[in-house]
């Protein structure tokens, strides 16, 4: 299992729009990701969960990878959290 | 523009819970005043920016809404077509219930009706007369004085003047005017007439020769039924009359004819059919009252006769059992029917948990122990009518003993407990009162239970439309239009990400409305912090309705999000509220985007309205 953390720099945080784009590009890997905030983890593949957690600009998200394509799935992913949250 | 008062009312009742939720309205010259049940229902902030509503206060336990003056009577009329359609006001309801009711059962539910709003003056009344003519047997040196002579007048007031009374509230049961209620009360009891609790002393009645009606001119004191009637004729006559006599002379025409007539009605029909019951009914008891078997039926039906008001004639039977043979053996059955009404009430006094009915039953039973039973019958047991069957039980008990042990009195006129000091046997005439009330007391305690208040009918459902128009299909099942407006294509949304599809397919509309409503029976999956996207879930199906476009910036000011996570929706409730103008005015399209975030696993997905 892979994991990194994040501190979202998106004015609107993991909202519709960027959750949207971010389950489009973890369904690109076959590796179930998680996405954890304080005691909250949800599926990142599961677009309304993610929205459901409310994640704001400034709050600090744990990004869990685990599966066959683990690594180049959290280098991707991480690198995608970068560009675009 | 002016405002659509409809709309208003309509937008007012749906954010407030439904009309089921209302226990009263009503408007003063500016604000809708408003009782709510279930205040957790109310949408304050919904309700303050529906059109029309100018701004919003609770106080007094009333919500109150200011609409304005001239417009708040419109809206008022309105919502009380809006919400009397899909549901009434708590005491509209128990009217309904009343208008189910056998016929049988709406008559003898009359009197109680008339009876319950002036029971507070014949319960003081009827305590202060029982004591006051109490005392005097006692000690009879204090019958002399000034004093006697005045508390008599103040108690005897309401009795004395009884129609009257009837007569006012009568006339608000059957919604007729109260003065001219008022107006028939009095004139049965005018100082004119013979009173009829002294008419049995005279030799000849005077009579009006009407036509081919000879009227005795004889008041009505202490009568309920007649009067009851009167007025119930006085009330319809009027109402009628309203109806077919032009405006500009109804205001002289309807009163007038509708006193004379119920008057004249009165005197020559209603007021001869009485006495000649009464007649039937003092031969009748008269002859009861002389054997055995015949003082069980009447120490039974003793109570009806007082409901009928046939009571204050039983003197003449008094007056004449003592000049035949010196002793008044009426008095016994009397007492025994009129102390098992005591027990009776004070049994309902101890079980029953309701204070108000408390509060009137005590006073009540302590009134009837001294001889003066109508509150009791009237307050209490035959309101609630078994309390009053179990005291006929008690009354036909005691006036067996009576009977059997040949108790009667000198004198004539009291009962209860002011005739203990006139009785032929003071021991025996005690055990006859405890075992009437005993009897009573003992029957209402193990056979009557209190009704619990009625549940207000089966709330109504709050004013739901539901949506017709499908949207999208796919073979987990339909999404129906959450949103009244013009669909359009999902690649139409301006907004590249919606369009895109990135959040699954769909369509948008373009909103004509400004409310959101569950497009399928569902569970609340997230619920944006700004409030103005939803996600809901359904066999599968994963729904995002998002308002706006970048409406996220707003910060949920105009948004109302009425749902929150992990609540069951059903088709058509309502689930956000959004402000068009304030979307307009921040910049932002407000198409609404209706997409299936997760079509890409369904099967057979297919969006446009259909």
């Amino acid at each position: 299992m892979k994991s990194f953390e994040y501190t979202i720099t998106d004015p609107v945080g993991i909202h519709a729009r960027p959750a949207g784009v971010l389950v489009k590009e973890i369904k690109k890997y076959a590796s179930a990701v998680t996405v954890k905030k304080g005691d909250k983890a949800v599926n990142a593949l599961k677009l309304m969960a993610l929205m459901g957690m409310g994640i704001k600009q400034g709050d600090t998200v744990t990004v869990e990878i685990e599966g066959a394509d683990e690594d180049t799935a959290a280098a991707a992913i991480e690198a995608f959290f970068k560009a675009n949250l | 523009m002016a405002l659509d008062y409809r709309k208003c009312a309509q937008e007012i009742a749906d954010n407030i819970g439904g009309g089921s939720n209302v226990i009263s309205a009503a408007h003063c010259a500016t604000r809708l005043r408003l009782v709510i049940a279930d205040n957790s229902k109310v949408n304050k902030q919904a309700l303050e920016n529906v059109d029309g509503v100018k701004g919003m206060f609770e106080s007094n336990g009333q919500l109150q809404l200011i609409i304005g003056t001239g417009t708040v009577n419109k809206v008022y009329d309105e919502f009380l077509s809006v919400t009397g359609a899909s549901a009434a006001s708590k005491d509209d309801v128990k009217a309904a219930a009343a208008s189910k009711m056998p016929w049988w059962k709406k008559i003898l539910k009359t009197p109680g009706d008339v009876f319950v709003p002036i029971l507070p003056a014949i319960v003081a009344s009827g305590l202060m007369m029982g004591l006051v003519e109490a005392i005097p047997k006692f000690w009879p040196a204090f019958g002399q004085t000034d004093w006697y002579a005045f508390l008599d007048l103040v108690a005897n007031t309401a009795f004395a003047l009884l129609p009257v009374l009837v007569a006012i509230s009568s006339a608000r049961v059957f919604g007729g005017n109260i003065f001219l209620g008022a107006v028939i009360g009095l004139m049965m009891v005018h100082p004119a007439l013979i009173n009829a609790w002294t008419v049995g002393g005279l030799d000849t009645i005077p009579t009006w020769h009407l036509w081919f009606f000879n009227v005795q001119q004889v008041g009505y004191q202490g009568h309920v039924i007649p009067v009851i009637l009167a007025v119930l004729l006085m009330s319809k006559l009027e109402k009628g009359l309203h109806k077919i006599v032009p405006e500009m002379i109804d205001l002289f025409v309807t009163p007038l004819v509708t006193v004379l007539v119920t008057s004249f009605v009165t005197f020559t029909i209603i007021g001869p059919i009485f006495s000649i019951l009464e007649n039937y009914v003092l031969e009748g008891a008269k002859w009861l009252a002389s054997f055995s078997i015949g003082a069980v039926v009447m120490g039974a039906i003793y109570p009806w006769t007082v409901v009928m008001g046939l009571h204050h004639m039983y003197n003449v039977i008094e007056a004449g059992m003592i000049a035949q043979t010196g002793l008044n053996t009426w008095m016994p059955i009397a007492s025994a029917a009129n102390f098992a009404q005591f027990g009776a009430c004070l049994a309902v006094a101890l079980k029953v948990k309701n204070q108000k009915t408390k509060s009137v039953a005590f006073p009540s039973s302590l009134s009837a122990s001294l001889g003066i039973t109508e509150p009791a019958i009237f307050g209490i047991n035959f309101r609630f009518m078994k309390p009053f069957l179990c005291g006929m039980a008690g009354g036909a008990v005691g006036s067996l003993f009576g009977a059997l042990f040949g108790l009667g009195a000198p004198v004539y006129g009291v009962t209860g407990i002011p005739a203990i000091p006139a009785v032929n046997n003071v021991p025996l005439y005690l055990v006859e009162l405890a075992i009437s009330a005993g009897v009573a007391f003992a029957l209402v305690w193990m056979l009557w239970k209190e009704e619990q208040p009625q549940a207000a009918a089966a709330p109504a459902a709050p004013a739901i439309e539901v949506p017709t128009v499908s949207v999208i299909r796919c073979a987990a099942g339909q999404v129906l239009q959450p949103v009244k407006g013009n669909v359009i294509a999902r690649d139409q949304i301006p907004d590249d990400t919606f369009a895109s599809g990135v959040l699954g397919d769909g369509v948008g509309i373009q909103p004509s409305d400004d409310k959101v409503v569950a497009p399928f029976d569902g569970t609340i999956s997230s619920v944006a912090e700004s409030q103005h996207a939803v996600g809901i879930e359904s066999n599968g199906m994963e729904m995002l309705i998002h308002v706006g476009v970048d409406t996220v910036n707003m910060h949920g000011d105009g948004f109302t999000c009425l749902v929150k996570e992990g609540d069951q929706v059903k088709l058509g409730q309502p689930l956000i509220i959004f402000d068009r103008a304030k979307i307009k005015a921040a910049g932002y399209s407000d198409t609404v985007a209706v997409l299936l975030t997760n079509s890409d696993d369904l099967e057979g997905v297919d969006c446009g309205a259909k």
